[in-house]
């Protein structure tokens, strides 16, 4: 399948990729980091209902995913970067380092978090991350799967942390400080406060962060379709 | 060769946080090269009052433990070229970096910047020794209130303490109704008890609390009186000679009044 | 009415600044006074080596304190006497 430039009509927020970004070689001077203004690309917000559900790409059981090409990979440089990340401590659990992108989903590893994530507090897990409650500004998430967060996500979520670019994170209230999905890096424009209505979920689309209202069912739908 | 600068206080809640954000914004209005340094580990703001919180993927944790190479953690204001800010960590404690990582931190840092503007930590335990390591100068802010000073007293000593000689005081939310009244200590008050030079003083000004919730320092609003406090206070910091403004301007009504009919 | 005309101008003690200043000039001495283990032993030692030149003092029960109360700081020092001098060392020195 395909995407064509139709999908853009999809988009509720475009999210510009922030590839390279993540190299420190690429920054000529001192100051010229990849924090300063414009590499932490800002979301655009094109608000568009989708009616073509059946075009998107999905991620996790998607058979597009399992029996198609793998997605390739971000150059070593840049996998080296999230290296260092993820050998921190984790309030939960350890995660190892798990090499090389694998075919396998993390999906039969899941934990569940029935509380508020508040300020400070940080969960990092290798596999999926589900989170009945807030997820407040100044806490973080740090997931190699999927995020899930049965509330208002309001801090620092970074899925697919050891580089699968098929992670997801979907929220009831999606208004994350910074997003980012294995080697992007996004977050919300200046300015812009608008708290989204419906649940959405965000995703990597064609190498760039897009979310979109979550559609129940849709990935069966495609599936299907 | 840059200035390493700490602001600091004791006690938490007089106005560390939006003094260095305004001061530093204030310096790097007038031309210089500025870094803003966090290290209130674990309770970070600076970044919010900055309204850069959203661009933080490194911190000053990832710095000092080698995750990362320290201008990959600066931060470039949106504002000013020539602004930056070295976020704190949120996920961890003061413990996680030492005396010794700051004042090598610093010293890379002065080799790049003109001024090197460190806020410190409520508190005189581990994270405000780390926060002065680096330090070369000092400033102390205190608010007109009995708790605030003796916080500020104390905090002077520590600094003596520590080589850091002949700290400047910064005296924030004057309430020059309520100096007046003889309901809040003044100026002179202070000085005759902490006996160090002044750097300025900071009118009570609701901007404050409007500009922060934009994350937008106040010394950018050409109508705040507190902007233009921090105004005062960043040229001073360069070496220039700005007299104290007349906080009794434009408070209370008869002033106003008089001023209205072309009385003053 | 008098106390608001002392008020307006700014004569009146009792203000709320005046009871601040006061109390943190008190606290301050405190604080101040808050002095460490090696200071107040190197004050005992210079105590000791001044009167000594008078008279004849039981060194170990030397007590130095500094004590607070009515609103005011002082310094209480309890040195039993042993014996008195009949000449001062300094001017034997002199001499």
């Amino acid at each position: 399948m395909k995407k064509t430039k139709s999908s853009k009509g999809k988009k509720l927020f475009i999210k510009k990729d922030v590839n390279g970004a993540m190299d420190p070689d690429t920054n000529p001077e001192f100051v010229e980091t990849e924090q300063e203004t414009g590499v932490v690309e800002e979301t655009k917000k094109v608000k568009q209902k989708s009616k073509k559900s059946n075009e998107q790409p999905t991620a996790g059981e998607s058979e597009e995913f399992l029996s198609g090409k793998p997605v390739p990979r971000e150059d070593d440089n840049k996998a080296g970067e999230t290296g260092p990340e993820m050998q921190r401590k984790t309030d939960t659990k350890v995660l190892e380092n798990r090499g090389p992108w694998q075919e396998t989903f993390a999906d039969e590893n899941t934990i569940l978090i029935q509380r508020t994530v508040r300020s400070g507090q940080s969960i990092r897990f290798d596999g999926n991350v589900v989170v009945m409650g807030d997820v407040n500004p100044g806490s973080e998430i740090v997931a190699s799967g999927n995020i899930v967060v049965m509330g208002a996500l309001r801090g620092v979520v970074h899925a697919g942390a050891l580089g699968d670019e098929r992670a997801t994170v979907a929220a009831f209230k999606l208004q994350p400080t910074q997003l980012r999905i294995a080697n992007h890096i996004t977050r919300a424009p200046d300015g812009d406060y608008l708290t989204p209505e419906y649940p959405e979920i965000a995703r990597i689309k064609e190498g760039v962060v897009v979310i979109e209202v979550y559609q129940m069912g849709q990935d069966r739908q495609t599936k299907i379709g | 060769m840059g200035e390493v600068i700490v602001i600091t206080s004791g006690k938490g809640g007089v106005g560390k946080t939006t003094t260095t954000a305004n001061i530093g914004t204030g310096l790097a209005a007038l031309g210089y090269k500025v870094v803003l340094v966090d290290t209130d580990i674990g309770l970070r703001n600076l970044d919010v009052v900055l309204g850069l919180e959203n661009r933080i993927v490194y911190d000053i944790v990832d710095v000092t433990h080698g995750n990362c190479r320290l201008k990959q953690a600066l931060i470039k204001d949106k504002r000013f070229e020539g602004l930056h800010l070295l976020p704190a960590a949120q996920t961890k404690d003061k413990t996680a970096v030492t005396p010794d990582q700051i004042r090598e931190l610093c010293a890379q840092l002065k080799k790049e910047f003109d001024y090197v503007v460190i806020d410190c930590p409520a508190g005189i335990e581990q994270g405000f020794k780390n926060a002065i390591a680096g330090a070369e100068k000092a400033i102390v802010v205190t608010t007109p209130e009995v708790s605030a000073v003796r916080d500020a007293d104390r905090i002077i000593g520590l600094l003596e303490a520590a080589e850091l000689h002949s700290p400047k005081l910064i005296v924030n939310r004057l309430r020059p109704l309520m100096v007046k009244r003889g309901d809040m200590m003044s100026i002179d008050d202070i000085i005759d008890i902490l006996a160090i030079d002044l750097l300025g003083v900071v009118p009570e000004d609701e901007m404050i609390v409007i500009t922060t919730n934009k994350g937008e320092p106040a010394v950018l609003d050409n109508n705040s009186r507190a902007g233009q406090a921090y105004r005062n206070m960043a040229r001073r910091i360069t070496g220039e000679d700005v007299p104290l403004m007349d906080l009794e301007a434009e408070t209370g009504f008869m002033n106003k009044l008089k001023k209205l009919i072309g009385f003053k | 009415m008098l106390d608001f005309l002392l008020r307006v101008f700014g004569k009146d003690n009792s203000s709320s600044k005046n009871v601040a200043k006061e109390r943190l000039r008190l606290v301050l001495v405190h604080d101040r006074a808050d002095m460490s283990p090696q200071l107040i032993e190197d004050l005992k030692e210079d105590l000791i080596k001044v009167i000594s030149n008078y008279m004849e003092i039981d060194e170990n029960a030397l007590e130095v304190n500094l004590d607070s109360s009515n609103n005011t700081v002082a310094l209480v020092a309890n040195i039993p006497v042993l014996r008195m001098k009949r000449t001062s060392k300094r001017k034997e020195k002199i001499g």
